[in-house]
């Protein structure tokens, strides 16, 4: 039978989909476990599916360790600069893209550039900047730490967008009576509205997800995320509790796969606008 | 017209709105390089500075050394090591990651099932934390209860259960695996996002030259993929040569050292070993070790793009 | 008194000069075209009266005051972009009544206004649409009522009817002229068409390279073209244009084309004479070549029937002239024919310099005479 060109194919559907189970079968496999009673977890040969389902892992994750309060810390911290870096990244790309000044181009390539710095260079100097300014094992410490990586891709990212939108419209605003202040809220941010929020998205998850900044600004459960604060459950641990962790792994996931489940289509946007361009 | 920004700076007699416009485009852009300048340019010029003092980690006293840091590093044979083993782990996982996001990408653009809920699933893996990711694998690596041994022996190609991480070359073979698992869904994504614009016309024309499927893929796929392919591999190698969370996790540098990459050497020489100001020197080599990859990648494309 | 004045204004982007030293006074209530090929700067001109782009140096004046460092709202002016540029995000209504809200007009007047607006328009049942939910022709209207809604004493149009199909564009384009007729204001508008330039303007400017080739009634420019650029570029089919000489045999002007010799008019041309004669251009305009049974022999080349007339290329003298010829001429390739041209109607340009010798005019730049003066002398 002759395939025509809007026929799905079983081959490539199979193919497919043996390649995108096998990739998120750990992640399964991590959901499974938190499920699965005390009792289940530790047979041997492990089982696949749980007999019974349980959430006492969760429960006792959320009352009997400091889940919670790393959870607070990461959702502020995250929030946090995810705020700072639109307000800034904002009003930094409307000023790259659209006015002309002196230096504007090096300003743009400078900008790329401090994107590929490694971390590793900047964390001991901000680290004795934190003590000095007194700052260190702070939330406020690893939001302005966050920002350093953030900003640069926020600003790549927004420019990107920015760049995409026409600019007739904000010369029709000019004439129209608007300063380019006015012509900047009501007609350029309503545009970049999907922009803003695929930036949003990915900044906020990168913030969510940053361990080694956290692993040398803070070292005390009052400021600690939930990245050190989870991986410092597990080695002051006397016996791993697997089931507590996987459980956490889980938890830990969770504002990804709200933003999965209702935003998902900004995060390819995102990509899409800084992974093509050169 | 290509894009004409508001107000061109094209003569020395300028006109106050024209004028207006540039420092306001100034001023909107000052808060950005203030912080850039607070959290990027103070810290580095700060780092190049520490390098050049020997400095007690938890007291912040140093002695000034002047450039002996280097010397001394240039000399450790502990820093080549690294730099090796770095290199070898960015050379692996960066293959395995195109290969892998390539070909996903490729499979991901037929026509299939379930399509854009294939593409979503891609994903997870790059955007989880890489904490999540290292508590998953550890959990599937365990050596009594990890699902990966169980089915190893079950099938009995093993007769006693693997110490994924704790032995070389398992352990490297393993973080650059996990590297790959993690970070091909960026491949996968940027690969996609360009197949979508290749004319579907082009495989027409191939087919009709008499191309099969491989001839179609290396003559009319990786061709319209080689811009996005530069940056690709661009980004990755300087992101995986300076990775640190997922390796410091999975294996701390160990067995030994023998995972060990240089953003690792810096953490142990600052917080192990109390000596900022050596890390800071390992920091800066690391730092000139990927300007030099850059500085040379840049200009082999460049050459390339002008012959082809 | 809102007319605009344009002096010695000059645009340079870097090396490239877009507007060289251009000097234009439109009154008020006229209705002038800005009219070229692409890159010859009326553009550049256009968004410079808007205050979109700042001139390298000269000024320019809107109703008497100088504008040059006047952000484009207070300029009193209203533009349709050739894209339109309506906001996407806002309805019809809220499109139409942005300008109003950026300069404070209370809501109650705002809305007032707005339908009147797009009554005028018939865009009334369109109000509360997205602009992507309308089609070309509505689009442009909206444009339009979102520029009349400010009631400003000049309206800049920036080739707005580019983007519509042809049957679409001749019905705007007496839509526009009827608007104009009705509210009066100055309008200045750029266009690459020579037919839409020609049909609304009171004058045109046509610009070439940055520079004013000439400015004038659409009469002018057709009948009196400046020099050979605008010569060539009204009218169409386009003018037939040859290399020769002039001469001034025995008291008798001729201009000698190839093996061609014409004879002309006694004081046809300013031209004191020479021994050598004169390099010349000589230009025929396909309605003034006349068929008959005497005149220089020539062979058709090509016949194009358009239904209401003939376009026939001919060759004589080794040159090829096109020729406007009744719909009720029958002729076919390869025929020999006899052929004269309206000598009091040739054109007669200096062959370095470009510029038009004919006694009868021209100035490069014409007075305005008034409103209504397309057909007047």
């Amino acid at each position: 039978m002759r395939r025509r060109p809007g026929d799905k194919s079983i081959v490539a559907t199979v193919a497919t989909w043996t390649v995108v189970l096998a990739t998120i079968f750990p992640l399964l496999w991590m959901a499974i476990t938190s499920i699965k009673p005390q009792s289940e977890l530790f047979r041997i040969p492990p089982a696949f599916l749980p007999e019974s389902v349980t959430l006492e892992h969760y429960r006792t994750l959320l009352e009997d360790t400091p889940f919670l309060t790393y959870f607070g810390h990461s959702l502020v911290i995250a929030t946090s600069t995810t705020l700072l870096v639109l307000v800034l990244g904002v009003l930094g790309a409307y000023s790259l893209v659209r006015f002309s000044y002196p230096g504007r181009e090096r300003l743009a390539l400078l900008v790329l550039f401090t994107y590929l710095l490694p971390s590793v260079v900047l964390v001991l100097p901000l680290y004795l900047m934190m003590v000095k300014v007194g700052v260190a094992n702070t939330l406020f410490s690893l939001v302005i730490a966050y920002t350093t990586f953030s900003l640069p891709y926020a600003l790549w990212l927004l420019r990107a967008f920015m760049a995409g939108t026409p600019e007739d419209l904000e010369w029709a605003a000019l004439v129209d009576g608007a300063s380019r202040l006015g012509a900047f809220v009501d007609i350029v941010l309503p545009q970049m509205l999907p922009g803003i929020i695929s930036t949003a998205v990915f900044t906020f998850i990168v913030g969510w997800n940053e361990y080694f900044y956290a692993l040398v600004l803070v070292n005390s459960d009052s400021a600690r995320p939930l990245t050190t604060g989870v991986m410092n459950m597990l080695i002051t641990s006397f016996n791993i509790e697997w089931s507590l962790l996987m459980a956490a792994a889980v938890m830990m996931s969770l504002p990804l796969i709200v933003i999965f489940v209702f935003l998902q289509s900004y995060l390819t946007r995102g990509f899409a606008a800084s992974g093509i361009k050169g | 017209m290509t894009s004409a920004v508001l107000g061109n700076v094209a003569s020395p007699r300028r006109f106050s709105l024209q004028r207006h416009y540039a420092l306001l485009g100034m001023l909107l852009i000052a808060p950005t390089i203030l912080i850039f300048c607070a959290v990027i340019v103070y810290p580095l010029i700060t780092a190049i500075y520490l390098s050049l003092f020997s400095i007690y980690t938890p007291t912040l006293q140093g002695d000034w050394v002047g450039l002996e840091n280097f010397r001394t590093m240039f000399g450790s044979p502990e820093f080549w090591f690294t730099l090796w083993t770095n290199i070898i782990w960015t050379v692996g996982t960066l293959t395995l990651q195109l290969l892998f996001g390539i070909g996903t990408a490729l499979l991901l653009n037929q026509n299939i099932w379930f399509r854009s809920l294939a593409r979503s699933l891609i994903l997870f893996p790059y955007f989880v934390s890489t904490v999540v990711a290292v508590l998953v694998w550890r959990w599937m690596f365990n050596d009594v209860y990890g699902i990966l041994n169980h089915a190893l022996l079950a099938a009995h190609v093993v007769s006693m259960p693997v110490d994924w991480l704790g032995q070389m070359p398992n352990a490297m073979a393993s973080i650059i695996v996990i590297g790959a698992w993690k970070y091909s869904p960026f491949v996968v994504i940027a690969v996609l996002a360009r197949l979508q614009t290749i004319p579907q016309q082009l495989y027409e024309a191939a087919t009709i030259d008499g191309a099969g499927v491989w001839g179609r893929f290396w003559d009319v796929t990786l061709p319209q993929l080689r811009d996005v392919l530069v940056v690709i591999v661009l980004l990755r190698t300087i992101w995986d040569f300076k990775e640190f969370d997922l390796i410091y996790l999975l294996t701390g540098g160990g067995p030994v050292t023998s995972t060990q990459t240089l953003p690792i050497l810096v953490y142990k020489q600052a917080f192990g070993l109390n000596a900022m100001g050596t890390a800071s020197t390992y920091a800066i080599g690391m730092l000139l070790v990927l300007l030099t990859f850059m500085l040379l990648y840049l200009a082999r494309v460049g050459r390339g793009k002008e012959s082809a | 008194m809102a007319g605009i004045s344009i002096e010695k204004l000059c645009k340079a982007f870097g090396p490239v000069v877009a507007v060289r030293d251009l000097d234009l006074e439109i009154a008020e209530g006229e209705f002038v075209s800005l009219l070229g090929p692409s890159g010859c700067g009326k553009t550049t001109t256009l968004r410079m009266l808007a205050g979109l782009d700042f001139p390298t140096s000269g000024s320019i004046r809107i109703g008497g005051r100088v504008v040059n460092d006047l952000p484009p709202g207070k300029r009193d002016i209203a533009m349709v972009f050739q894209s339109y540029a309506l906001y996407p995000h806002m309805s019809v209504a809220e499109n139409i009544a942005y300008p109003l809200r950026k300069r404070g007009v209370p809501r109650r007047e705002r809305d007032a206004k707005v339908m009147e607006v797009a009554r005028l328009l018939r865009l009334e049942a369109l109000v509360d649409r997205k602009p992507r939910h309308l089609s070309g022709g509505q689009q442009q209207r909206v444009a339009l009522g979102r520029a009349l809604v400010r009631e400003p004493q000049v309206f800049l149009l920036d080739e707005p009817l580019s983007n519509l199909d042809a049957k679409l564009r001749a019905h705007m384009r007496a839509e526009l002229i009827e608007l104009h007729r009705r509210i009066g204001k100055t309008m200045v508008y750029v266009t690459h068409d020579q037919l839409e330039a020609m049909t609304m303007s009171d004058r045109i400017a046509i610009l070439h390279g940055g520079l004013l080739q000439q400015f004038g009634t659409p009469a002018d420019v057709y009948e009196r073209p400046a020099n050979v650029f605008v010569a060539d570029f009204i009218g169409t089919p386009s003018m037939s244009l040859f290399e020769g000489t002039l001469h001034r045999q025995g008291g008798q002007l001729e201009a000698r084309i190839g093996s061609m010799v014409v004879p002309l008019p006694e004081n046809h041309v300013t031209w004191s004479g020479g021994a050598d004669g004169l390099a010349i251009r000589l230009g025929v305009r396909p309605e003034d070549v006349v068929l008959g049974d005497i005149g220089e022999p020539a062979v058709v080349k090509l016949v194009e029937p358009t239904g209401h007339e003939n376009i026939v290329l001919l060759t004589l003298h080794g040159l090829v002239v096109t020729a406007r010829l009744g719909a009720d001429v029958r002729l076919r390739p390869d025929e020999a024919v006899h052929v004269g041209f309206r000598t009091a109607k040739l054109h007669i340009f200096d062959r370095d310099a470009g510029t038009r010798l004919n006694t009868d005019g021209p100035a490069r730049v014409t007075a305005f005479r008034g409103l209504q003066s397309i057909g007047q002398r």
